[in-house]
């Protein structure tokens, strides 16, 4: 089984993405696994819909814990199981609050023996005039690192919102070389090239 | 980036770190590269002396392989495997995942072509590369496994087993456990293996070994096992060339030469062989040689008086030849045969092996 992990800062909206990607190729139920950083594990059946309301939310640090969801793909003539695994965020600098640290550990040593990296990045945030956010430290380390194996793709989310063009703009000159996506996951826009990096690497 | 900084032995190192607060994510990932890149490939893991030691008996075993006459595709594969194996543990030293790895083998070639040597070799290579903890190989056939009663066969089969666990089990001329058909003991024997395998993974590596059609027609009938035995190494036939070369090896083996004379007879015998008979390409035919040409040397030799150094150590064409003629039938299958029609000794045997 193939290992695709989704990261990226917080609130980005990598949890919305695995759930609309999962809805986007025709999956209504989904069990979810989770994996707490301090080892605690469970499993919840859930209808794509309703965890999209129950794990999304406004702010930052909603996703404390992996959440992966596995999928069984037609390729070809046959059928690939994939595992999508949903992170909690990255952050710059060090985090106060060690529960998000654990978190982040969690999830950088997921990355490293992951077959496929989708780095989301906020194209909104990174297009607001002045802002020095959308764009962090980790961001450039992640698409750093990832470079060094294939099957990485960034994703700039939030096309749908206004400041999201100049945002692509300056995150394909500030990550340049790397494959980009812009998409937005909750109209479920820009998927299909998504779908397409995904199914070469299965 | 990569300037003064903590130094990271493991990945796990980082994760505390990043846990702890002492160093940020993005400066984890930094660490993650270099680890990655750098430290990556440390020394294998193990006290050094006793790695010392391996090392050595490593190297050993790959010496007595490369001296080994012929065999180029076997050689390259045995060492694609131990390369393989050396790799996944570097991996997995560095935190990498690595792939299980199914060591279980079919051997396939006529008698006499070196499977068992290489078998023997494989076992002394796996646990040198920390693969098995012993360097054991048990030999057993259709007979040591089959029982004759219901049950009798899963206990013997299970003995050799046990046996073989930490080393390696050959079973020769495996094909003959699916002779007898659905109803056979051979086929339990088989369940059984299979079992074991499963039961005791990593314990030991089984390798098949038979002639090549009847074992192809045996993996047929039994899909199961060739995912299991994902591995499969021919032995081609010997060249009269490559036989010659033995036979030069076995005499130096036992401080004997042959003498020039003896040398050209021998080929030519070879030769002859190789035309004649489909069983010929056999190191097992020229290591009966030697021996007999050596028996014919000591009788030539034990009427003389006066015998030098060097005539004790040469053997002459006419040993060469009485030790052939002696052979010329025997090793053949079926000999008999063969002598009931002394017109044409090989052509009915030749009817018989292919029909």
């Amino acid at each position: 089984m193939k290992r695709c992990i989704v990261i990226g800062q917080p609130n980005v909206g990598k949890t919305m993405f695995v759930l609309q990607f999962a809805l986007y190729l025709g999956l209504a139920e989904a069990r979810i696994a989770f994996a707490e950083a301090g080892g605690r594990r469970w499993e919840k059946a859930y209808r794509v819909d309703h965890a999209l309301a129950d794990l999304t939310g406004a702010g930052p640090h909603h996703t404390r814990q992996l959440q992966s969801i596995r999928l069984d793909l037609p390729v070809g003539k046959g059928r690939r199981a994939l595992e999508l695994v949903d992170t909690s965020g990255l952050v710059d600098g060090i985090h106060p609050d060690a529960a998000i640290r654990r978190a982040m550990a969690q999830t950088l040593a997921t990355v490293r023996d992951a077959h496929l990296i989708l780095h989301v990045l906020d194209a909104a945030a990174a297009g607001r005039r002045g802002a020095l956010a959308g764009i962090g430290e980790v961001d450039y380390q992640v698409a750093q690192f990832a470079q060094m194996r294939g099957g990485y793709l960034l994703l700039a989310n939030k096309m749908d919102l206004p400041d999201a063009p100049r945002g692509l703009a300056r995150i394909r000159q500030e990550l340049a070389g790397h494959p980009i996506a812009p998409i937005s996951a909750l109209h479920r826009q820009g998927f299909h090239e998504v779908k397409a990096f995904v199914w070469r690497h299965l | 980036m990569a300037g003064p900084g903590p130094n990271p032995r493991t990945v796990d190192d980082v994760l505390a770190w990043l846990s702890a607060g002492r160093i940020s994510s993005g400066e984890a990932l930094v660490l993650f590269q270099r680890l990655e890149t750098r430290a990556a490939p440390p020394a294998p893991a193990g006290d050094g002396e006793a790695d010392g030691e391996r090392q050595r008996r490593l190297e050993a075993v790959m010496a007595e392989l490369d001296a080994l006459i012929g065999l180029a595709p076997v050689k390259e594969l045995v060492r694609e495997l131990a390369a393989l194996v050396e790799i996944q543990r570097r991996r997995a030293a560095a935190g990498l995942s690595t792939e299980p790895m199914a060591l279980h083998m079919v051997f396939t070639g006529n008698p006499g072509t070196g499977k068992t040597t290489v078998a023997r070799l494989l076992a002394r290579l796996f646990h040198g590369l920390g693969v098995l903890p012993r360097e054991h190989l048990v030999e057993c056939e259709r007979a040591d496994l089959v029982g004759e009663n219901i049950g009798h066969t899963a206990q013997r089969t299970r003995e050799q087993i046990r046996k073989a666990l930490g080393g390696v089990l050959f079973v020769d001329e495996a094909y003959a456990l699916a002779r007898g058909g659905e109803k056979d003991f051979g086929k339990e024997a088989i369940d059984t293996l299979v079992k074991a395998m499963e039961d005791h993974k990593d314990e030991f590596i089984v390798i098949l070994a038979g002639y090549r059609d009847e074992m192809e027609q045996f993996l047929s009938v039994n899909p199961g096992l060739r995912s299991r035995f994902p591995i499969h190494m021919d032995f081609p036939d010997y060249t009269p060339e490559e036989l010659y070369q033995i036979a030069l090896r076995l005499c130096q083996e036992r401080q004997y030469r042959l003498s020039p004379a003896a040398g050209l007879r021998l080929k030519r015998f070879l030769a002859e062989e190789a035309q004649a008979s489909p069983y010929a390409g056999n190191a097992r035919l020229v290591r009966n040689l030697i021996e007999r040409a050596v028996r014919r040397q000591a009788v030539r030799l034990a009427r003389r008086r006066h015998v030098s150094r060097g005539d004790l150590m040469t053997l002459e064409a006419s040993d060469v030849l009485e030790a052939a003629h002696q052979l010329g039938t025997r090793h053949r299958p079926d000999h008999r045969v063969a002598v009931l029609h002394p017109g044409k000794p090989w052509a009915a045997g030749a009817g018989v092996a292919r029909g």
